[in-house]
């Protein structure tokens, strides 16, 4: 035979049957674009300059593995459905003389012609929507876009390398299919009958179990520092719950159903019910996909857009006060109380000597120690990162020592305190008994209160793990007590802080202005003794935080449009692979006498069931995961958990309607395949 | 009355874009009384499948009218039909046509689910014929788990259990072997021992020898009929194929 033969009838095969081809493609072009474009924000060093880059870079990184992992899926899925519906040729060819060598050759270039075009098409496309973020980026947040995407070679490479071999898979089960088969059964390959799936009890549950699993560590989490583990945790177990429900939990439920005669005999119940049960198994796996894609464009959505829209009460979190000014030494040291007077004093001379006069000062030194925190006793010599995976994280507690005077000039109160006769305010879910272990020493508590009062919590911005303020009589006493204490890596591990916030009457330029010259004083004071420290001002951070959460947000919508482009793809796609399928069977019913009324009516039922599954489930998706994201937002310093509770309803309400949009459009295409 | 009056019947096909039109039906003319077991008899061509089309309001005929217990099949709305169908007819098909998605027994209620009948109605109806059909054993399985013959079996149940006025038979036996036609047919003579009026089309000179009337067809009239009266299976048999021969050689038998 002529070489061009196979490569020609491959073509042509990809040709006529364009109609299931080319959404084909274009999902192949997509899932490779995704691909690119997540390995490019997670692998490169695009991001590094973002406060939280870190965690959205994990969470990037994850998201391509998990990528590569629904790509194969869905690539594998889309595929077998093509194969299904050109084995008739293939039985053609193999009576007209073609071994399954030959056969094996067509699907060869069949598969070759597909990868080109998804990976010419889907790098194009990804090296495009990459530079087209950016440009919209910048257009958008209207600053200086502090990253760009740069075309990477390790991404190109990865992506290459990864749908290479997921395509090569899907060769394989071509080959297989198509081998396995005897010329005859190729013939009726469309028209054999197919097993029903048989309700397999053990998945289905394992399935429910998996998925519950998954919610109760999203719900159970408590604190964000544990949260990015077992988020991903979570995660997977969420999307292998999803696929498990979906794939066998489904077909149960419709067994159950069956089972129920008075349920299932009636008209509008009984061909849909029955055409579920039958098809679920197979596609099971794409409402799954769709249900996983609307989840992660309703999680993405939310949270950046809750991130972005509370950008200013974040700023205001971090930076109470026009300028504020921070250091920080572990240990302790006598002379830390001269060194905090000469801070201040020098702070307050150079804002006179600018012209400026300072209100609304906050000005404490504190005390800080950690530990793992268990019935009033904070044991001090289990270190938290060093036992990371071991440890409960909820149990971290952070403690922080005022002074009493301190205490009474923050909060208006006028409370007095012998030694260790302490006053406990309690911030997170701690219990304080009668008296309070703290390492060796030991205080009793003469009164507990929580913290509500929102000027403690801003004078220590923290929100990463549970606190407790400890009010004492003597600060120096205490200190005392605790220099002693040593961190694995030998350093002490007493904490002391100094911060001085204060508003100050100058516009914004003389604000940064003087904040870089106080900035400026504070290094030259204390940057020998090896004091972290630094003077911000609020307005100089603004800009920073706009380019921070405003990039992320624009990050998140760009994802979620890919996103959404790909299921519209695949909800096209069922809908027109089943209406081929469903041609014939809704020909019989009508001949069986089934009035048109009858067929228009179940079909609605049937795909509104079908449909609405996946937004569904994806919203109890959500909702099991919004603590977690919420716990997630806590370490960008966002704590606004009413913005995100509305940023999710809105998300919610746009993608269903978008979702809605999506199916009629869709399943007027059915009807007038079926029909 | 008759049951089914058939008179003046014509199809004609339309070319697409003013092409050639065939005439599938020229002038059918006929009357089958309740309790007949009619076969129509043809070449293939001859216009057998589109007279059952029509009888069976599948399809509509160019002019003519068919009359089925006093109804008129043409001024029945087109969103009835299938409604008149499924209370009216019962239809066996060449290929069965049961839906892989139910269980046989599923398959037997679709008429009646879609009536909206009551689950305690239809197993009621359906437990008095499946063992005369024999397939009791079997309503559990899927089709694809069950023989050509268990499966037409099971398409006559369908066809039988909303007590139809007629039954209508496309080839019946044409995808079974010949043990399984042999039984089906048994069960035709046997169903319309019990009453039912059964109209049947087929190209088996066996099959139609268990009919009561045949009428052959050809070229889109009734060419002739002949019938059984009280000859047996096999004299029938020698009459359809003497039928069949003369027509074959061109033979003019009006």
């Amino acid at each position: 035979m002529k070489a061009g033969l196979y490569p020609k009838i491959a073509a042509d095969g990809i040709r006529k049957n364009g109609r299931l081809y080319i959404p084909y493609f274009i999902t192949c072009i997509l899932m490779v674009a995704l691909f690119y474009i997540m390995h490019l924000l997670g692998f490169s060093g695009m991001l590094k300059n973002f406060e939280g880059a870190s965690t959205a870079r994990d969470m990037l990184k994850f998201g391509t593995y998990i990528m590569a992992v629904f790509g194969t899926i869905f690539l594998f899925y889309t595929q077998s459905t093509l194969v299904k519906g050109r084995l008739k040729e293939f039985g053609l060819y193999s009576v007209l003389g073609m071994n399954r060598r030959n056969l094996g050759r067509i699907i060869f270039f069949e598969t070759a012609i597909s990868w080109f075009i998804a990976m010419a098409g889907g790098l194009i496309a990804g090296v495009g929507l990459s530079k087209l973020a950016e440009l919209g980026f910048s257009r958008l947040i209207a600053v200086d876009v502090n990253y760009s995407f740069n075309l990477s070679v390790s991404s190109i490479v990865a992506t290459v390398i990864v749908y290479s071999f997921i395509f090569f898979l899907i060769f394989l089960n071509a080959v297989r299919r198509v081998r396995s088969a005897s010329t005859i059964n190729l013939i009726h390959a469309d028209k054999a009958g197919e097993k029903p799936p048989k309700a397999n009890w053990v998945v289905g549950i394992l399935g429910f179990v998996i998925l519950a699993s998954g919610y109760y560590i999203a719900i159970k989490i408590q604190q964000p520092l544990s949260a990015l583990i077992w988020f991903f945790i979570a995660v997977i177990l969420t999307i292998v719950g999803t696929y498990l429900v979906l794939i066998a939990g489904s077909v149960l439920f419709c067994r159950i159903l069956q089972k129920n005669k008075k349920y299932y005999y009636k008209t509008n119940h009984f061909v849909s019910v029955s055409s579920m049960a039958y098809r679920m198994k197979r596609n099971g796996a794409s409402l799954a996909s769709i249900c996983i894609l609307l989840t992660m464009i309703l999680v993405m959505i939310s949270s950046t857009s809750a991130l972005y829209i509370n950008r200013e009460e974040t700023l205001m979190n971090h930076y109470p006060r026009h300028l504020n000014a921070y250091a920080l030494n572990y240990g302790y040291d006598k002379g830390y109380t001269e060194l905090a007077e000469k801070l201040k004093n020098g702070i307050d001379e150079r804002t006179k000597e600018y012209g400026a006069s300072a209100k609304n000062e906050t000005y404490f030194i504190n005390y800080s120690l950690s530990g793992y925190y268990e019935n009033s006793y904070l044991n001090l010599d289990i270190n938290p990162l060093d036992n990371f995976t071991t440890i409960d994280y909820d149990k971290v507690v952070q403690v922080f020592f005022f002074d009493v005077d301190t205490y009474n000039r923050l909060t208006g109160e006028n409370e007095s305190l012998s030694e260790r006769k302490v006053l406990a305010v309690v911030d997170g879910k701690v219990d304080v008994g009668d008296e309070l272990k703290i390492g060796k020493e030991t205080f009793s508590v003469v009164k507990k209160t929580d913290n509500t009062k929102s000027q403690l919590r801003n004078t220590v911005s923290t929100n990463v793990v549970s606190t407790i303020y400890v009010i004492v009589d003597d600060l120096d006493k205490v200190a005392e007590l605790y220099k002693d204490y040593m961190d694995p890596t030998g350093g002490p591990m007493l904490a002391w802080y100094w911060i001085y916030d204060f508003d100050i009457d100058l516009d914004a330029e003389h604000q940064i202005e003087l904040g870089e010259k106080l900035n400026k004083f504070m290094h030259d004071e204390l940057s020998a003794k090896r004091f972290v420290n630094y003077c911000d001002s609020r307005e100089m951070q603004r800009n920073d935080f706009v380019k921070t959460f405003g990039g992320l947000f624009f990050l998140g919508i760009l994802l979620s449009i890919i996103f959404l482009v790909s299921c519209v793809l695949i909800i096209y796609y069922k809908q027109i692979s089943e209406g081929f399928e469903d041609q014939s069977r809704f020909g019989i019913m009508q001949k069986v006498g089934m009035t048109k009324e009858n067929i228009k009516k179940s079909i609605n039922s049937q795909m509104l069931t079908v449909f609405l599954i996946p937004i569904v489930v994806a919203c109890m998706h959500l909702a099991a995961v919004l603590p977690i994201i919420h716990k997630l937002l806590l370490l960008f310093g966002h704590n606004n958990m009413p913005l995100l509770l509305r940023c999710a309803g809105v998300c919610v309400l746009i993608c269903g309607i978008f979702y809605a949009v999506i199916y009629k459009f869709t399943s007027n295409a059915y009807y007038k395949i079926v029909s | 009355m008759s049951l089914l009056e058939v008179t003046g019947l014509q199809k004609i096909y339309k070319g697409r874009r003013g092409g050639t039109s065939v005439e599938a039906l020229k002038n059918v003319n006929f009357t089958v009384e309740k309790g007949e077991y009619v076969a129509i008899m043809g070449e293939s061509g001859s216009g057998k499948t589109t007279l059952l089309n029509i009888l069976a309001a599948l399809d509509k005929a160019t002019s003519g009218t068919v009359l089925l217990d006093g109804m008129n099949l043409s001024t029945i709305k087109e969103s009835a039909i299938a409604m008149f169908r499924r209370d009216n007819l019962g239809y066996v098909f060449q290929d069965f046509n049961l839906l892989d998605t139910f269980t046989l027994e599923d398959n037997i209620y679709l008429p009646l689910v879609l009536a909206g009948k009551r689950h305690q109605d239809m197993s009621a109806r359906l437990s008095q014929i499946a063992p005369s059909l024999g397939i009791t054993d079997i309503l559990k399985k899927y089709p694809y788990e069950v023989s050509g013959g268990q499966k037409q079996r099971a398409a006559v149940a369908r066809a039988l259990i909303t007590s139809p006025k007629m039954i209508l038979a496309d080839e019946p036996t044409g995808a079974l072997d010949s043990k399984s036609s042999d039984e089906l047919l048994e069960l035709f003579s046997k169903v319309n021992q019990m009453g039912q009026t059964i109209l049947m089309v087929t190209h088996s000179t066996k099959a139609a020898s268990h009919a009561s009337r045949v009428m052959f067809i050809k070229d889109g009239i009734i060419f002739h009929q002949i019938y059984k009266g009280s000859s047996t299976d096999t004299q029938m048999y020698q009459k359809i194929s003497d039928t069949l021969n003369l027509l074959a050689q061109g033979g003019d038998l009006k």
